[in-house]
C-alpha cells in the first residue's frame, strides 16, 4: 500500500511505517512490524484487549502504538452505537483504562486522558458523545499527521549535502520520508543505522525503508556506534523517542543513552525528534520497562547462550537533555 | 532485576582469556554481567562457557544495553579484552570504546585484560545482516563491520596480564 505525502510541494512515498495502523469499518489494521521487511501483513484488531496484546507484543511500537491507542477508541465507538452517552462513556473509560496498562514507559495515559477529556465535556453539555469523540479524533489524528509532514521538511533541513547521518532503532516512516525529500533535492545523504538488538528494529525496519526510498543506509552493530564516530565517519544522530520530560530527558528505545554520551565525547551534532510533556520532570522518573530475559535469550526459537545464564532487558533508556543539541517537536497536546 | 538496591556489577566486553574469571570468583559481591558480542555472539557464548564451568552465573546483555547500567550507577568496574597494547592506548574488540568512554564518564575504572584469541579487522558484511544464522536485515543492504578497534590510553584505568598482575 504506497500513499503519497507532500511536505514541501515535493511528492514523496510514504513508508508504510509512516501510518502504520487505519480503521477499516470495524476492524483496526495493524501492520506487524516483527514481520518486516520478509512481509508487510497486517493484523486485523476487533476489540480493546486484542489491541493491547497487539501492543504489549511489540507487533507495533513508537508512533504505531500512538495510533492504535486512538484507533482502539473509534474501534470500540463503532462497535457501541447503540450504547447510551453515560453508558458510552463508561466504555471509553474503560478503554483507556486497558491501553494505560499495556506498557509502562510510552506515556498512553497523556494520549488516552484528551480522548476521556472530549468524551467528559460532551457528556456534559448533552452532546452525542460517539459523534463529538470520533470527530475530535480524526480532526487531532489530521493535525498530527500535518505536523509529522511538517518535521520531515524540517529534518531534511538538517542534513547538508554529503553528509552521514546515524541513528538507531526506527523513527516510523519520518527519516526514510525525509531522506527522499533529500534525494529529490539533490542531496546526498548516507545513513549509518545500527541493528538494535534485541528486536532489531534496526536492521529489520530502518535499512529496510530507507533502502525502499533509494537512499545509501549502511547497517551496523550496535557495538560499533564509537568505531564509526572515532573514525570521523559520523556528522550527525538523529533518533526518535517515547517519552519526554519537562526538563528536556527523554526516553527512547535501549542504546540511546550511549549513543548520545559518544556523540558528546567525539562532538557530533545529537538530535531528537520528541513530543513534549510536563506530566515527568525529569528522566529518572519515567519508569522504564524490563521486558523477559527470553526475548533477548532466545532468537527464532533458539537458545543463543546455555540454560543457565540469565538475561536482562531494558526496553528503554534515558537521555539526559544536556546531551542533546536540539530537540525537533510536535505538539500532541 | 530490580534497579533500586545497590548492586556491584563487572562489565565484561569482549572475549577475555577466561582467567579473568579466577580473578572474579574470588569477589563474592560482585555480579557479572557478559555482553554478547555481536557479530557472532562469541563473547556471549565463550564466555558464559568460562563463567559457568566455574559455577559462576552470568548475565547477559545486548551490547546496547550498558549504558543503562551506567545510567543507574550498578556498575562498578569495566573488563575489556585487549589484543595489542602500547603506550598510547590498546586494540581491543569492538565495543571496547563504547564502554571506555562511559567508564570514563561515570567514573568507573576500565580494566583490560588479554583477550583469549585473536581477531581480525573486519568481518563479513553477511554476519551482521545475519543474527544467530537467520537473515535479518534486507538482502541489498550494505554492512560495516570492524570487529577490533582502538581504545585510548586515556580511558583505561589499569591493564592486567593473565596472572592477574598489573603492568
Amino acid at each position: 500500500m504506497i500513499h503519497q505525502a507532500n511536505p514541501n510541494k515535493i511528492v514523496i512515498n510514504e513508508s508504510p511505517l509512516f501510518w502504520p495502523a487505519r480503521l477499516q469499518e470495524k476492524t483496526l489494521l495493524v501492520l506487524d512490524e516483527t514481520l518486516l521487511p520478509d512481509k508487510v501483513r497486517y493484523i486485523r484488531v476487533r476489540n480493546t484487549g486484542q489491541a493491547v496484546e497487539v501492543i504489549r507484543q511489540m507487533k507495533t511500537r513508537a508512533f504505531g502504538q500512538f495510533l492504535v491507542v486512538l484507533n482502539t477508541f473509534l474501534l470500540e465507538l463503532a462497535r457501541n452505537k447503540n450504547l447510551s452517552d453515560q453508558a458510552l462513556f463508561q466504555k471509553i473509560v474503560q478503554t483507556a483504562e486497558a491501553l494505560n496498562n499495556s506498557r509502562p514507559t510510552f506515556p498512553f495515559s497523556e494520549v488516552t486522558s484528551i480522548v476521556v477529556g472530549w468524551a467528559k465535556k460532551a457528556l456534559e453539555q448533552s452532546q452525542d458523545v460517539g459523534l463529538s469523540v470520533q470527530r475530535n479524533i480524526f480532526g487531532y489524528l489530521q493535525g498530527i499527521r500535518q505536523q509529522r509532514l511538517d518535521r520531515i521538511r524540517r529534518i531534511a533541513e538538517f542534513f547538508q549535502d554529503g553528509d552521514s547521518v546515524l541513528t538507531h532503532c526506527n523513527v516510523s516512516g519520518e527519516l526514510a520520508m525525509a531522506a527522499s525529500l533529500c534525494r529529490a533535492r539533490n542531496k546526498k545523504v548516507h545513513f549509518f543505522a545500527t541493528e538494535t538488538r534485541p528486536y532489531l528494529q534496526g536492521a529489520k525496519l530502518t535499512a529496510w525503508e530507507l533502502k525502499n526510498t533509494g537512499s545509501d543506509v549502511t547497517l551496523i552493530a550496535d557495538n560499533a556506534v564509537a568505531s564509526i564516530m572515532a573514525d570521523g565517519l559520523v556528522d550527525k544522530v538523529i533518533v526518535g523517542s517515547d517519552r519526554s520530560c519537562a526538563n528536556g530527558d527523554f526516553a527512547n528505545k535501549i542504546g540511546t543513552y550511549q549513543i548520545a554520551v559518544l556523540a558528546k565525547e567525539f562532538d557530533i551534532p545529537f538530535y531528537v525528534l520528541t513530543q513534549p510533556s510536563n506530566k515527568v520532570k525529569k528522566g529518572e522518573d519515567i519508569p522504564i520497562e524490563i521486558r523477559d530475559e527470553n526475548e533477548l535469550l532466545t532468537f527464532s526459537k533458539r537458545r543463543i547462550v546455555q540454560k543457565a545464564v540469565r538475561g536482562f532487558y531494558p526496553g528503554f533508556d534515558v537521555v539526559p537533555h544536556e546531551l542533546i543539541t536540539k530537540s525537533v517537536p510536535i505538539d500532541v497536546h | 532485576m530490580s534497579t533500586n538496591k545497590k548492586r556491584y556489577i563487572a562489565l565484561i566486553q569482549g572475549v577475555v582469556n577466561d582467567t579473568l574469571f579466577d580473578v572474579l570468583k574470588k569477589r563474592k559481591s560482585t555480579e557479572i554481567y557478559i555482553l554478547e558480542g555481536r557479530p557472532k555472539l562469541k563473547a556471549a557464548k565463550v564466555l558464559s562457557k568460562s563463567s559457568l564451568k566455574r559455577k559462576i552465573v552470568p548475565t547477559l546483555i545486548a551490547d546496547n544495553m550498558a549504558g543503562f547500567l551506567f545510567y543507574k550507577n550498578l556498575v562498578k568496574e569495566v573488563w575489556l579484552s585487549y589484543q595489542l597494547l602500547d603506550k598510547n592506548g590498546a586494540v581491543c574488540d569492538i565495543g571496547g570504546l563504547i564502554l571506555a568512554v562511559l567508564g570514563h564518564k561515570h567514573k568507573v575504572p576500565v580494566y583490560l585484560y588479554p583477550t583469549a584469541e585473536k581477531t581480525p579487522l573486519m568481518g563479513k558484511k553477511s554476519d551482521v545482516l545475519n543474527f544467530n544464522g537467520v537473515r535479518v536485515a534486507p538482502r541489498n543492504v550494505n554492512a560495516y563491520v570492524p570487529l577490533v578497534e582502538w581504545v585510548p590510553r586515556k580511558y583505561i584505568s589499569k591493564t592486567y596480564s593473565v596472572h592477574g598482575s598489573k603492568n
